[in-house]
């Protein structure tokens, strides 16, 4: 599916009332054994959605996998025991893939994508990376709890745009509605969601079709622990 | 680390709010550059209470220190009146406009008021050299068209943050 520009929007679609077309879905895509489907693949998103350590995890092996599950531990700074039942937890929820012939074992990600045109909605690893930053970063912490994740994903559209030259740090803040100094602060807190995202997330462009290329971010290369092998042999 | 940095002593620094957002907290090592090279060229950053509006949320913590430690202080820039000021102001609202496809009643009146404050600074206080520092782009060329087609370029100087500590190598980063 195409990225459609009309709905992705610096706001994040929040308050929009407009109901979809009638006719979006289908008998098809109401079949029960459809629905069935899907729905593990839902909850599996909001349990990522609502545990941003978790998704932190997640993010990790996503990135930087194949990687060892002490490597996590010591990348992530967490305690055996907590990175253990998290990546439990991912396995259960055919998330992480955990290759069990080797020792120690190796664990893998495949990047997930859900996007909702008419909401509109988008979640796509650089979105899961920019929740899962709120473990390690003060500023969108406090964002998160004063806003909720709805406006974090529209802060990061509108700071993927900022880096881009294509709005101002004011405008943003006009258009998703939090002061000034708030939405500038925000900005710069997800500069690291938007440049290791541009480089590793397959779907960096279903949230910036516009300027997922003209974004004026640190070069990965040039960090010290960023991941290197790209999901993306097109990169 | 010795870095050259286009600041010096006899020039007045007017910041927009960003730089104390783009430099991060007093641990990150952009900021530590940035406030030294303020300290080095033994200036202080001149933010006008326009463009930050009012210190109180936590967020603008990080303002404070920089006023409580002396290298940036509040001025009472007035209202651009000075003709130049005005027409520069109408100048960056219509770059700003053209630089993000928007509609120039939809231009934050305070990205475009900037270009007229410093014009008006210079002019009220007659100072020869002003240099001029925000970290948004559309705004930075807003500023710039205004002081070219104002003739104001020998007084004044539009820098972004990456003039005065080079770009950012990304090493304040937490990746994850």
């Amino acid at each position: 599916m195409a990225p459609d520009h009309e709905h992705i929007r610096p706001d994040g679609g929040i308050d929009t009332l407009d109901p979809p077309p009638i006719d979006i879905l289908t008998e098809d895509t109401l079949e029960p054994e459809t629905l069935a489907e899907n729905a593990p693949r839902l909850e599996t998103v909001v349990e990522l959605l609502n545990r941003p350590a978790l998704a932190r995890v997640y993010i990790y092996i996503c990135y930087w996998g194949p990687v060892t599950p002490p490597e996590a531990m010591e990348a992530l700074d967490l305690s055996k025991s907590t990175a253990y039942e998290y990546v439990d937890r991912l396995v259960d929820l055919s998330l992480v893939d955990r290759d069990d012939s080797t020792r120690p074992q190796q664990l893998t990600a495949d990047p997930i994508i859900i996007v909702e045109q008419y909401v509109p909605i988008v979640i796509t690893p650089t979105v899961l990376h920019a929740l899962a930053l709120q473990e390690v970063d003060e500023d969108i912490k406090y964002f998160v709890d004063r806003y909720g994740l709805g406006k974090l994903i529209a802060a990061l559209r509108g700071a993927g745009l900022h880096f881009a030259g294509k709005t101002t740090q004011r405008m943003v803040a006009s258009d998703i509605d939090v002061r000034e100094t708030e939405a500038m602060m925000i900005i710069y807190a997800l500069k690291p969601a938007l440049a290791v995202g541009r480089e590793h997330d397959p779907f960096f462009e279903y949230l910036f079709p516009d300027v997922h290329d003209e974004m004026d971010l640190p070069d990965l290369d040039e960090i010290a622990g960023a991941p290197t092998d790209s999901s993306d042999p097109d990169r | 680390m010795g870095r050259d940095t286009p600041l010096s002593a006899d020039q007045d620094v007017l910041v927009d709010a960003n730089i104390f957002y783009a430099i991060g907290q007093p641990s990150n090592p952009q900021y530590q550059r940035f406030r030294r090279a303020i300290q080095h060229a033994d200036v202080v950053c001149k933010l006008p209470r326009r463009v930050i509006g009012e210190l109180g949320g936590s967020e603008t913590d990080r303002v404070r220190t920089a006023l409580d430690k002396g290298w940036a202080e509040i001025i009472d820039a007035p209202s651009p009146t000075d003709g130049d000021a005005v027409a520069a102001s109408d100048i960056a609202r219509r770059t700003i406009a053209s630089e993000t496809t928007k509609a120039e009643h939809e231009v934050e009146k305070t990205d475009a008021i900037l270009a007229g404050l410093v014009i008006q600074y210079v002019r009220d206080r007659s100072t020869t050299g002003v240099v001029v520092l925000t970290d948004d782009q559309p705004a930075r060329k807003g500023i710039e068209n205004a002081v070219r087609a104002q003739g104001y370029t020998d007084a004044i100087t539009v820098y972004g943050l990456a003039d005065i500590i080079g770009d950012d190598p990304g090493d304040s980063m937490r990746l994850i």
